[in-house]
């Protein structure tokens, strides 16, 4: 089995468009995709320049046309929201829905204004990605699930990267929802490898 | 939530996106150019420190032949956002990124495996920032060499070499021009790093999206 670690953030727009091909290099025989939520940089004393902001809207707008994906009607988590999608992205992944969360989260958050740092927005994306809402409500004070977020956070700095998305194959980092083929190369060359 | 909420994290954003989708001014603005006998400009600002904009330039100089649009190629040598903690890591990085894309792109190895620093390649900016003559026929190669080939030590005599094969002219020995350039692009609607490809008021990361600029060129009727 080849294992890809997916770094994403619920507050990054490229995350949102890499995530339903991210997630899609698990359904390759003998790959396995690992979920790692990580704080947003803004939320980690990085400082985002308004130029970046501006550019990153405008390019993933383009970008998201090229995909057939939508995105615009926008609702920024930063704070509050991006943490407890998080936290809940952890259970998610104890019960086996960290695609599903992940995937409605992020269109919510970028395409659908959905205010995620309420519960009642929270609520809403949970019950259709299939979660129970007690379950997730108990998840954003669960310190065991705090602990599984930093240490993700902790992970992407100790690889000497900054930002996401970000894919580790093998050791080897990919950065970029536009550099997936060079992931998807690597995967190739894993299985020819092993086989 | 606050009315300050409601305008930072949905209105600001939302307006940003949908005004990026305004696109007549610059297919008005197209069909003058033509209709004056004018070329499209594509400017691309560079720097000779990244290998990124070396794989860009090589690859946008071979996409553009034959089109109606001229390769506007614009040093610089500060770059990044200032204050940026992750400068050091995004430029090891790059090296990483430009090697594969370099492989997957242009069927190029690149010879270099270390960063350069910006100091010793700032001298090549200012050549060609000062240059009197399309410098481009100096870049290309000089690209070539300062990463395709090996991790040697910046040589400036044999770049001096080089400006004279490619140029005709020995290099100026007091060239100015770079600042402006830089100046020139912090003004041109937000480019902040390189290697950033400009096409009017739109522009690109020119490694992450040389189809883009190229279905960019034909939405514009330059094809």
């Amino acid at each position: 089995m080849t294992r890809v670690d997916f770094f994403f953030s619920f507050r990054s727009p490229y995350s949102y468009l890499a995530a339903p091909r991210a997630f899609a290099l698990g359904d390759r025989p003998g790959v396995e995709v690992v979920y790692r939520g990580v704080i947003p940089m803004a939320m980690r004393g990085q400082a985002v320049p308004q130029a970046k902001r501006v550019h990153t809207l405008r390019d993933t707008k383009r970008e998201a046309v090229r995909l057939g994906m939508p995105f615009g009607r926008i609702h920024d988590p930063i704070g509050a929201g991006a943490l407890r999608c998080l936290l809940v992205a952890q259970h998610a992944v104890d019960v086996g829905r960290e695609r599903a969360f992940v995937l409605t989260a992020s269109r919510a958050i970028w395409a659908e204004a959905v205010d995620v740092a309420s519960d009642r927005g929270l609520r809403d994306v949970c019950e259709r990605a299939g979660l129970d809402w007690a379950a997730c409500r108990a998840a954003l004070d669960d310190p065991a699930m705090r602990a599984r977020v930093d240490a993700d956070t902790e992970a992407l700095a100790a690889l000497d990267h900054w930002g996401v998305p970000v894919f580790v194959v093998e050791g080897e980092l990919f950065w970029g929802q536009d550099r997936i083929e060079d992931v998807e190369h690597a995967l190739t060359l894993a299985r020819a490898h092993r086989s | 939530m606050t009315l300050r909420d409601r305008i930072e994290r949905r209105w600001v954003p939302r307006a940003v996106v949908a005004l990026s989708q305004v696109d007549w001014p610059a297919r008005v603005q197209a069909r003058v150019r033509r209709a004056a006998g004018r070329r499209e400009r594509v400017e691309v600002f560079f720097a000779f420190d990244d290998p990124c904009s070396a794989v860009a330039v090589l690859d946008l100089a071979t996409r553009l032949g034959g089109r109606q649009a001229d390769l506007v190629l614009t040093p610089v040598v500060d770059r990044g956002p200032r204050d940026d903690p992750a400068t050091a890591a995004k430029r090891r990085y790059a090296i990483v990124d430009a090697r594969r894309l370099a492989r997957r792109r242009l069927g190029l190895e690149l010879g270099r495996s270390a960063p350069l620093a910006g100091a010793d390649t700032a001298f090549l900016a200012e050549w060609v920032a000062g240059a009197a003559t399309n410098p481009n026929r100096f870049i290309t190669p000089a690209l070539r060499r300062l990463w395709l080939y090996d991790d040697a030590p910046v040589d400036r005599a044999a770049f001096a070499q080089l400006w004279r094969e490619a140029m005709g002219v020995a290099p100026d020995p007091n060239p100015q021009g770079v600042r402006a350039a830089e100046a020139r692009m912090r003004r041109r609607n937000g480019p902040y790093d390189t290697p950033a490809a400009v096409i009017g008021r739109r522009w690109w990361f020119a490694q992450d999206r040389p189809e883009q600029i190229v279905e960019r060129l034909d939405e514009l009727g330059w094809a």
